[in-house]
């Protein structure tokens, strides 16, 4: 019998399969989970003009911004939580640089939902008198076909890749999740089924008989899933839920950073174009800072 | 019991917790830094608390809008973040951990949320998107986030304003991230607007609540200390004739027992 296909492989080649103008979904939510490594990576290879689609963001935007990487942004939030405004992406908005198309926060993972189900549109009864609708002409709205209601077709998603953060994955693109999981990891899912070139940079690659023994938590088998990359510590600085909490002084030296474009350059330059690849970046961070991060789970 | 008189935030969670009907449902987001916290997060769970161990046992409480009626006596401080182990494991009668999850938004199944903007208008817009030119704002905020849902799909909405100048109190707002009373109740039935909008706008100053029929805000009461000529000054629309607007309405003794030897007595939620 032929050996099932391995779906490995290095951050820089997964990065090769997001090519500049993408219109790319990041995985997580708000703070949490997010892909940071890919991102990083994205601004060493020198991205341009991507879309970012998503629900809520935060540092992922917000960095790429800063590095120039985004033409738009449609989201419901791009912000950094307890540390407030995303200060990169504040300045290319009222720069002009980056178009942001705002959408309300569940409509935004109903977007999702529609690419999920192969709609090019979900339909929202709630948005008459929204300026999220006033500057948006990609919303259309239609009266309801059973009751002639007022209605409105918001576009799907409709990422072309989406990348999101695991804990763990199989090299065929098994990727499983833990039972006890919260928001951000189920719109991880939503997002991998909502498009058809899906990424998963993943804690830990785990053995087959791994995958096996909790089957019931794949949530993304392996044929929805066109590459996975091993990247631990890959949602650095921002948590992994039971892995690791958010990296708080390093959080608090991105902010103090982000003043102008200019103090942000030694962080750029430490971190993200400095470092030859994720594990000079883990490098840097220190083992005593990663140590300290790990979160001890539930162990029941 | 602590002497020291009742504070403002525990008169504002006093009133709001007298607004709330049995069996409704709370929907709090958790938010962060010192004042959006206090108004967004902990007079809001205070004042639920109270309903519920008042009029209302059972009005379900939803912390970061997830969990259902968790157990803050097992908390050592209030969590900061709303999606870690912390409130994962905190006992709850029902954790929410997905979407569409347990509560069916679009039904109708919230009956009041808190929100927080940048600026709210005479009609009871608020905006938390960007101030200037949409295109190329003076300033851009967060986005949108839930409020246009807080403000359509929740059967009413109290927005909880921890600052209140003439820059947050606008004629109107320079983007409508969740709307008010744009033509009053009938405007809002054209617009496609089943039910909801704002029920009060809770200040430093003052707490406001609205001519639903004709479409604007009105003061409802004025807190101790605060003169009329202070809250016009402070806002950027006529409120008319403030000359009958009764004072806040003070708590109870047994309200103030209530929230300080029941609700929180680490003062973990509110300082006195």
């Amino acid at each position: 019998m032929a050996a099932p296909k391995s779906k490995l492989m290095s951050l820089t080649e997964a990065v090769d399969m997001v090519p500049d103008g993408t219109r790319l979904a990041l995985g997580g939510f708000a703070v949490y989970q997010k892909p940071m490594a890919f991102v990083r990576e994205l601004i060493r290879q020198g991205r341009r003009d991507l879309t970012v689609v998503g629900s809520a963001n935060s540092y992922d935007i917000d960095m790429l911004a800063a590095a120039g990487c985004l033409a738009t942004v449609e989201t419901s939030y791009v912000g950094l939580e307890k540390y407030g405004l995303a200060r990169h992406f504040r300045r290319a908005v009222e720069a002009g640089e980056l178009k942001v198309v705002d959408y309300p926060e569940m409509v935004s993972w109903d977007r999702f939902r529609a690419s999920q189900e192969g709609l090019k549109f979900w339909p929202i009864p709630f948005l008459g008198g929204n300026d999220v609708v006033t500057y948006n002409d990609a919303i259309k709205e239609f009266p309801c076909p059973i009751t002639g209601r007022r209605m409105f077709a918001v576009p799907a998603a409709d990422p072309q890749v989406v990348v999101i953060h695991a804990v763990a994955a199989d090299d065929r693109g098994n990727v499983v999740l833990p039972a006890r999981r919260l928001l951000p990891q189920s719109g991880d899912v939503l997002m991998a089924r909502s498009c058809d070139t899906v990424i998963v940079t993943a804690e830990k690659i785990v053995p087959h008989s791994f995958i096996k023994r909790h089957a019931r938590l794949v949530e993304i088998p392996s044929y929805r899933t066109k590459a996975v990359v091993e990247v631990p510590f890959g949602a650095h600085p921002t948590p992994v839920l039971g892995r690791y909490l958010a990296d708080e002084d390093h959080l608090a030296e991105y902010v103090a950073a982000s003043d102008s474009a200019d103090s942000f350059k030694g962080y750029m330059d430490r971190f993200v174009t400095g470092p030859a690849d994720h594990f000079d970046y883990l490098d840097r961070i220190g083992a005593k800072r990663l140590a300290a991060i790990q979160d001890m789970d539930s162990l029941l | 019991m602590s002497a020291a008189p009742a504070t403002l935030y525990e008169t504002m969670a006093a009133c709001l917790a007298r607004d709330f009907a049995d069996g409704e449902v709370g929907f709090t987001g958790l938010l962060t830094g010192q004042a959006a916290a206090i108004y967004g997060t902990s007079i809001p769970i205070v004042a639920m608390e109270l309903a519920r161990r008042q009029h209302a046992p059972n009005l379900t409480l939803l912390l970061a809008g997830c969990y259902h009626n968790p157990d803050f006596s097992a908390l050592e401080t209030m969590p900061d973040s709303e999606h870690d182990a912390t409130l994962r494991d905190l006992p709850a009668e029902a954790q929410t951990y997905d979407y569409p999850g347990q509560w069916a938004l679009k039904r109708g199944d919230i009956s009041f949320g808190f929100s927080s903007a940048v600026q709210v208008d005479r009609q009871g817009n608020i905006n938390s998107v960007c101030i200037g030119p949409h295109d190329r704002p003076k300033v851009r905020l967060v986005g949108p986030i839930l409020q246009p849902e807080h403000m359509t799909l929740f059967r009413r909405e109290y927005i909880m304003m921890p600052h209140h100048e003439r820059r947050n109190f606008v004629e109107k707002v320079d983007y409508v991230s969740g709307v008010g009373y744009p033509g009053g109740l009938e405007g809002r039935k054209e617009l496609g607007l089943d039910w909801g909008g704002p029920a009060w706008v809770i200040t430093p100053k003052c707490i406001f609540d609205f001519d639903r029929e004709r479409g604007f805000m009105k003061v409802r009461s004025i807190h101790p200390g605060v003169t009329a000529e202070d809250l016009q000054g402070a806002t950027g629309f006529d409120l008319g004739d403030l000359s009958g607007v009764p004072t806040t309405e003070a708590l109870s003794a047994e309200e103030l027992r209530i929230i300080r030897e029941e609700i929180d007595p680490r003062q973990m939620l509110l300082k006195h």
